[in-house]
């Protein structure tokens, strides 16, 4: 017999611990629609049981802790496919963009290059007339202009990319001073034995962000703290220490990333910085380097068939197009018409203005294995499937990285996540248990008076 | 096992996905291609840039055989005309042969086949659009001059080239026939014939054999002129070959590329409906909860 204190101190802790499920259920429900909150749940356990004269009475309630509802394997899986998700959002953003300049198989550079060779082919009834001619030097003009605009097009894309680079970069180094805040703040709260809960779901959710930009992983330190690198080891934060991300311009004219002094742009394998710099380091200049290639195998070829011939004064034929800088590369930038003058084209096998002989060596440019082993027209359909296929790939994966994540949210929600419902049954619940201990707590005030006044009957006030 | 409390991003990632389904079907009716952009179909998207090169190549095949057409036909009527003067001649020159003939009536003769050697000489020197059809292929200069100290009284001035024009995959057609090898050819030559038939009428002496000489020269020019009847036949069924060959690129084109519209409408009208039902679904979520219930 603990006597009828003993009794009021057991319902005053069942009142105290309903209070704090009360007020734990309410923190829920406002945080209902918070950001990475995990929902908690109050740990309580009866009071250990005291021994007296022989029997064992329980001591109420005690709350051992507030516990957050987390899935930290989870954690790991969200981050992975989060960085996954936005590289090839990067990349599928790109690519839609570079596929638009081969969108339509009726204009561009494709149907430039028939309409060129059809523009010879229709000279070969006639070859000394102007208007014919002048028809070929248009033609040829347009497919100039459209690699130039095509290259113009894709270098502006890269350049773009750059600015890219240098804000997620400044993103990521403020997240990662945030992260280091936030885990500093935790590691102090830890050390005094506080519940840190609510700054750890900050930084959890801190730490996907940076995971969309960045492939970060998250290292355990002890007491409780976290260090994050990036997949090949370059320190991010140490713990209470960000390391900070710096951009250089290289002499490829790209902004490349510096930590600590060392290059790891090539190093980056997740978050949409990789996806930015696959694009503008990979695919793009892939792509560039294919049209300089195809213009450059044109221009050689049409040059060295038409020098082969006589224009309409008889003389030897020379350059249709400005010839290809040495290296190939920026011919599609490049490329020009080297004559303004119609009568140049040596459409003439002997020297008369009538003949139309060496057409055929110019004509037969468009079905020689001029452009790496390929007829000019097929390098091109090719390089059509390629951007085509970049793209439907990386968005038929793109897709699947988001329904993976998906569903990987839905568990942590059916974890982490707040139930409004569940919520109004436990504050039910908490209510009832509150009224309860209430209802012993005034039965034993009034038993207490009844002991303190002994007999005499007295009204508690 | 509990559930996400919150299916709201997956609803809206649903309404998502079938709005978008329904914006990829209502582009495709309205440019009425399946293949907006390479990524739709890559494999499509390059074969019809092959198949855009055929149909430029076949187009410029068809233009070109117009154009030669043109040329031919002119350079055939041209010969029928040479023909029907040389065919006078012939009479002429017979009539000629009559001993019975007075100086004056022969003298008339003579003059007649002087009309038509120069009309003769004018039909050779024929321009087609700017081109002289017989001088093989200096086009600009005219294939015959009077010239009066060469015995056949022209001298040819052209040369003995051919233009081929490709009008299929590998084949080449020849579109002139030098005026060497029609008028002047060395012992057929129809100039020759000509002046040797005046002389001779002028004369009175050998015209029999001038009349033979100017027969073989015609026959000749005849056997010649065939080269333009075939080219002719052989440019109307190559014609007619590539306007079959055009219908079936744009054949090819049309199923590799051509939206099927009523496919397109189909899916265009159950993506509607699923984005109908899907805003239906979300907005069933209407934030009733447990405490609604509670009083």
């Amino acid at each position: 017999m603990s006597g009828l204190f003993g009794t009021l101190s057991v319902a005053i802790s069942g009142l105290a611990v309903s209070q704090q499920e009360l007020e734990t259920s309410s923190n829920n429900v406002a945080n209902a629609n918070t950001t990475g909150y995990s929902r908690e749940v109050d740990d309580t356990e009866a009071g250990a049981p005291i021994v007296i004269n022989g029997l064992t009475v329980g001591t109420g309630v005690v709350l051992e802790k507030i516990e957050s509802l987390r899935n930290p394997i989870l954690e790991i899986q969200l981050n992975q496919t989060t960085q996954q998700q936005s590289s090839l959002n990067a990349q599928l953003t790109q690519l839609q963009q570079l596929q638009t300049q081969f969108a339509s198989s009726a204009s561009g550079i494709g149907a430039d290059i028939s309409n060129f060779f059809s523009s010879l082919q229709q000279l070969a009834p006639n070859p000394s007339s102007l208007e014919l001619r002048q028809s070929v030097l248009t033609a040829a003009g347009n497919l100039a202009t459209d690699f130039n605009t095509a290259a113009s097009s894709l270098g502006t894309q890269q350049s773009n990319l750059n600015l890219t680079v240098q804000q997620s970069v400044g993103e990521i180094n403020s997240l990662t001073s945030e992260i280091a805040g936030v885990g500093q703040q935790i590691a102090s709260l830890q050390n005094a034995h506080e519940d840190a809960s609510t700054l750890v779901d900050q930084q959890t959710n801190l730490i996907r962000q940076l995971s969309g930009l960045i492939d970060v992983q998250v290292i355990q330190t002890g007491n409780g703290g976290i260090d994050l690198a990036t997949s090949n080891g370059t320190a991010l934060v140490t713990g209470a220490q960000s390391s900070v991300l710096t951009t250089e311009t290289g002499t490829d004219g790209n902004a490349q990333i510096f930590a600590n002094g060392h290059d790891i742009t090539s190093s980056i394998s997740g978050g949409s910085l990789a996806g930015t710099i696959q694009i503008r380091d990979e695919e793009i200049p892939n792509v560039l380097g294919q049209l300089d290639q195809l213009a450059t195998g044109l221009s050689n070829a049409v040059n060295a068939a038409n020098v082969q011939g006589f224009d309409l004064n008889g003389s030897a034929g020379g350059n249709i197009f400005s010839p290809p800088p040495t290296g190939t590369t920026g011919t599609a930038a490049t490329m020009k018409v080297a004559i303004t003058d119609p009568s140049l084209i040596a459409a003439s096998s002997d020297g008369t203005a009538g003949s139309n002989g060496n057409l055929s060596n110019l004509s037969a440019v468009a079905t020689a294995s001029v452009v790496a082993g390929q007829t000019p027209i097929n390098f091109y359909s090719n390089l059509v499937f390629q951007v085509g296929n970049a793209t439907s790939n990386t968005s038929g994966d793109a897709d699947a990285a988001t329904a993976i994540l998906q569903q990987l949210q839905d568990q942590r929600g059916s974890i982490s996540g707040v139930s409004i419902d569940e919520e109004a049954a436990n504050i039910v619940q908490f209510q009832t248990a509150y009224q309860a201990s209430a209802r012993v707590i005034t039965t034993i005030d009034s038993l207490l008076a009844d002991a303190v006044n002994l007999g005499i009957e007295t009204a508690v006030q | 096992m509990r559930v996400n409390p919150y299916p709201m991003p997956d609803l809206m990632a649903a309404l998502n996905q079938s709005e978008l389904k329904a914006q990829q079907a209502a582009l495709e009716i309205s440019t009425g291609k399946s293949v907006n952009m390479p990524s739709d179909d890559p494999t499509a998207a390059a074969l019809l840039v092959e198949n855009n090169d055929q149909a430029t190549i076949n187009a410029s095949y068809l233009s070109d055989l117009t154009a030669i057409n043109g040329q031919l036909s002119a350079a055939d009527s041209t010969l029928n005309s040479v023909q029907t003067a040389l065919q006078q001649a012939l009479s002429l020159g017979v009539e000629g042969g009559n001993g019975t003939l007075s100086d004056s009536n022969r003298a008339a003769i003579v003059a007649q086949l002087q009309d038509i050697q120069s009309q003769v000489l004018s039909l050779a020197n024929t321009s087609y659009q700017g081109n002289y059809l017989f001088s093989g292929t200096a086009s600009g200069t005219a294939p015959y001059a009077v010239d009066g100290t060469a015995p056949s009284g022209v001298a040819y001035r052209g040369n003995d080239g051919i233009n081929q024009v490709s009008v299929g995959n590998g084949y080449q057609l020849g579109i002139n026939q030098p005026g060497s090898q029609l008028f002047s050819a060395a012992g057929n030559s129809v100039f020759q014939a000509l002046n040797d038939l005046i002389t001779a009428v002028g004369s009175n002496t050998g015209v029999a054999d001038a009349v033979t000489e100017l027969n073989s020269a015609a026959n000749y020019l005849s056997v010649q002129s065939v080269f333009y009847g075939n080219a002719l036949n052989q440019v109307q069924s190559q014609t007619t070959y590539l306007n079959a060959a055009k219908l079936q690129i744009a054949q090819q084109q049309n199923s590799l590329g051509a939206a099927d519209l009523s496919f397109a409408a189909t899916d265009l009208s159950s993506a509607q409906t699923d984005t109908q039902a899907a805003l239906e679904a979300i907005s069933k979520f209407s934030g009733n909860s447990l405490f609604d219930y509670l009083r």
